[in-house]
């Protein structure tokens, strides 16, 4: 049973296809890469699918519910949360604030609630999660820190802490492992590992190909926005069409 | 001992509260008839210009907001003068109609942000101001509405209250001000504020949760126009006459420079900017025959304020109280 | 009823013409600054007060009062970059406000220096070219509507054909990359204001004895001009133009056919209506989110 399952997707702007009648899908409970050289339609990909654009034509489906066409948040409500390339926070709010807004997106305070204060019990219980969530994700020492002063990794953890405050199913990482040393890298595959085995899927882009064939269980290679091949990452590695696209592009971070 | 520091602490605030409310009850004492006929517009200012704060809270900054606070003043003086509605009940009715004229407004105007929005809530108002010149019935054309009724007078414990007086229509309008502000208190403290926040702070990123942004907004301005036409409402009923030119751009500028001057990342800072420059408005120009100064003024200080003091009078206010406290324990 | 349409068609051009001054100059500010400049509709009035002290005061020509208010406005242009936009780059937001403040200041200017009555300028000439019974048009107006093609396709030439107007639309299309080609952000920020205000306080100028000077007669023409450059898209100076004539002509048949009141309201309704259906605006591809 595939958690996602994307057909014929094309998005163009203005004249140029950066989607092209692609068509892949993600196992449930699996890590699943996506990646292709520079210009190869990925993030538009990503894009497309988080409801962030709407597709030019194609559809998506997540565990057989069409979600092509359907804004961010509604995609998110569904159950498929993003995180952003560029660490994307509320810079001003604390550690746990942040988390604790991504809490809020499940369960909403309407104007009379708000004003006679009946959320302060299931307050109570969102921040026993957004605690719990600080913990996982190794950040429970600094929840009092404001967002943005943290260090760069630990802001890339954030990021998919508030992701995983709205309980997806699927989470798509937009190149996690961008700009990380290292060990900061093995941290971040670890945490991505662990999160999976809560029973959340994983869909990624990324460029760093060696995290990418250690921790992806089925890989998508994308060039010029179509499919170019899909299989294991042993599969991928041997892959003549991969391999020609990659030395073709002159793109050899492999 | 240390028990003893948040004990101190909560004394210190009991005691400046009590002082804060013997002052607004007693302030009537020292002023002369004009003097409180103002204090009666500041208090329904007040309430504009903390209604206008909460729309900004989601980072929106509106300029239609004073025909919104028109929208309930019309709204309740139709309500009384046409439906014959009792006037406490008008006024609810005013600032109801407000927000459904916020509510209509926001579907076209938060397609946009930003400046967008700003220039688009402007032709918004600009509309309804025209509506209400273009359409003498009901709404009384270019020359408004006039002999609108005011607050019924009653009789309490053998006094009886009359609201053409200054003094019983301040009090009145300060219990007023007092639950609008509490109940945006309670909004602003509430999941939903925080979430206005984030609106404000990370549109994507909220909307990548699933937080339906645009929802928000559109709350945060129902809300907002609201209590603009609660604010509309109390003023019609005091000085019994509504016009299109009270709700012009002019008057919009006046809100807008007591929010900036005073700042809004508090709730405090709109009223310390309304407050201080209605101060400075009627001791300096007033006093001095510099009325028609005044647009001059205002402008002046927009400049100045946003060129030297962005974060506004409440950007003070931490060193004053850190000040203050230092004086308190030295002097304890 | 044919004369009646043939005269309502003048009119509207000669309202799109003065319109499209104004509305170019904002567009050029927003492009290059980065700021909407509320006080735009008071530049449109000092030219028209230029007039007024040159052309009714000091009794010189109309085009020496013209050339003055044109020269005067550009200079304040210049002052409002130096001492409001300039230090308010980073926040956009604060600019406008920093204008809505100049907005009031140059009202109350005007109104001390000059009252608040209407002045009365006699016309430059009374001579008006008639082409049949119903249907003339006033020589001003004839001005009017040549000098803005003259000042606009000008504009247009220096836009496209020299090295200033090159730097000038690549600094509004993208300020950094501008500024990665060597060009001075200040120096184009200045003649951007220069040319936006200057335009404004031409237009002012021009029509000066056809409209009522008074110190708040830039209201109307703001509003006006906000919609235009929103209709037209906010980014675009082509939209401007095509906006500001659509604008004119529905504002002026719909006043001949109705009133000028339900002229503004159908104005206002038509720029709500282009947000909802395409919020960048007929031309503009800026996003505005």
């Amino acid at each position: 049973m595939s958690i996602l399952e994307v057909r014929d997707l094309t998005m163009r702007f203005g004249g140029l296809h950066a989607v092209d009648g692609l068509g892949f899908s993600v196992a449930k409970d699996s890590i699943h890469g996506l990646i292709g050289p520079n210009g190869a339609g990925k993030t538009t990909t990503f894009n497309v699918i988080s409801g962030f654009y709407r597709p030019t034509s194609g559809r998506i489906f997540h565990e057989g519910v069409e979600i092509s066409g359907l804004p961010m948040e509604k995609v998110a409500d569904l159950g498929i949360v993003r995180t952003f390339q560029h660490a994307t926070l509320f810079r001003e709010l604390s550690v746990l604030e942040n988390v604790l807004i991504g809490c809020y997106s499940r369960r909403r305070t309407g104007l009379m609630d708000a004003i006679f204060g009946r959320w302060h019990k299931q307050d109570a219980l969102l921040r026993e999660e957004a605690e719990e969530l600080l913990e996982f994700f190794g950040l429970a020492e600094r929840a009092d820190f404001p967002a943005g002063n943290l260090p760069h990794g630990l802001q890339r953890a954030l990021g998919m802490a508030i992701a995983s405050a709205a309980r997806p199913s699927l989470m798509l990482l937009d190149e996690p492992f961008t700009g990380m040393n290292a060990e900061e890298t093995l941290v971040m595959m670890d945490l991505t590992r662990r999160l999976r085995e809560r029973g959340v899927s994983i869909l990624l882009v990324e460029h760093d190909m060696r995290a990418v064939m250690g921790l992806c269980d089925c890989i998508t290679v994308m060039n010029f926005g179509k499919l170019l091949a899909q299989g294991s990452p042993d599969e991928i590695r041997s892959h003549p069409e991969v391999i020609k696209a990659y030395l073709g592009g002159g793109h050899t971070e492999a | 001992m240390l028990a003893i520091v948040p004990e101190a602490a909560r004394f210190r605030y009991l005691l400046a509260w009590t002082a804060l409310a013997v002052l607004l009850c007693a302030l009537p004492l020292f002023l002369s008839y004009s003097q409180k006929e103002i204090l009666v517009f500041t208090t329904i200012n007040v309430i504009l210009v903390v209604s206008y704060r909460h729309l900004t809270l989601t980072g929106e900054w509106s300029l239609g907001h004073v025909v919104m606070m028109g929208c309930g003043a019309y709204g309740s003086a139709l309500a009384s003068k046409q439906l014959g509605l009792a006037v406490p009940l008008s006024m609810l009715t005013g600032g109801v109609c407000a927000a459904l004229v916020g509510w209509l407004l926001s579907y076209p105007l938060f397609r946009m942000k930003g400046f967008y929005f700003l220039i688009g809530s402007f032709a918004a108002g600009e509309v309804i101001r025209l509506l209400w010149k273009r359409f003498r019935d009901p709404f009384g054309g270019p020359k408004g509405l006039k002999r609108v009724p005011g607050l019924e007078e009653f009789e309490f414990a053998g006094l009886r209250i009359d609201f053409f007086d200054p003094v019983p229509y301040y009090f009145f309008s300060l219990a007023v001000a007092i639950v609008c502000i509490w109940l945006l208190w309670r909004i602003e403290r509430s999941p939903l504020g925080w979430s206005y926040h984030a609106v404000h702070w990370g549109d994507d990123l909220a909307r990548s949760v699933g937080i339906p942004t645009r929802r928000l907004r559109r709350r945060a301005m129902v809300t907002a126009s609201f209590f603009a036409g609660i604010s509309g409402a109390l003023l019609v009923h005091y000085v019994g006459t509504v016009n299109p030119s009270r709700f012009n751009v002019e008057e919009m500028v006046y809100v807008l420079t007591w929010a900036i001057v005073g700042g809004v990342a508090t709730l405090y800072g709109p009223i310390l900017g309304v407050v201080s420059l209605t101060i400075v408005n009627e001791i300096i120009l007033r006093e001095f025959g510099l009325d028609q100064w005044r647009p001059l003024f205002y402008g002046a200080l927009l400049i100045a304020s946003v060129l030297f003091l962005p974060k506004g009078l409440e950007s003070l206010v931490a060193p004053a109280r850190s000040m203050l406290s230092r004086l308190w324990t030295r002097s304890a | 009823m044919h004369e009646l349409l043939l005269q309502t068609f003048l009119n509207a051009t000669y309202a799109a013409s003065y319109i499209a001054l104004v509305a170019v100059g904002l567009v050029l500010i927003f492009g290059v600054m980065g700021v909407i400049n509320f006080a735009h509709g008071e530049l449109y009035m000092l030219g028209a007060y230029g007039v007024v002290a040159v052309y009714v005061g000091a009794q010189q020509s109309f085009l020496l009062a013209v050339a003055v208010g044109l020269m005067f406005v550009g200079l304040v242009g210049l002052l409002m970059e130096r001492a409001l936009f300039r230090p308010l780059r980073d926040n956009p937001l604060s600019g406008l406000v920093a204008s809505i403040g100049l907005l009031l200041i140059l009202q109350a200017l005007a109104a001390i220096f000059f009252g608040v009555r209407m002045e009365h300028i006699p016309p430059v000439t009374q001579e008006v070219l008639r082409f049949s019974d119903g249907v003339s048009l006033p020589l001003q107006r004839l001005f009017v509507i040549v000098a803005a093609i003259v000042l606009l396709t000008g504009l247009w030439m220096f836009l496209k054909r020299t090295r200033f107007g090159w730097a000038l639309r690549a600094s509004a299309e993208d300020r950094e990359a501008a500024q990665l080609q060597g060009i001075s952000v200040t120096r184009i920020a200045q003649l951007a204001m220069v040319i936006g205000a200057g335009l404004a306080g031409v237009a002012g100028a021009l029509t000066a004895p056809l409209v009522r000077v008074y110190p708040y007669m830039g209201h109307s023409v703001i509003v006006t001009v906000f919609i235009v450059i929103i209709v037209g898209g906010v980014g675009s100076l082509e939209g401007a133009v095509i906006a500001a004539i659509a604008y004119a002509f529905v504002h002026t048949f719909v006043t001949t056919f109705f009133d000028g009141v339900v002229a503004d309201i159908v104005g206002l309704l038509l720029m709500l209506m282009v947000l909802v259906v395409r919020p960048t605006g007929l031309f503009g591809a800026r996003d505005r989110a």
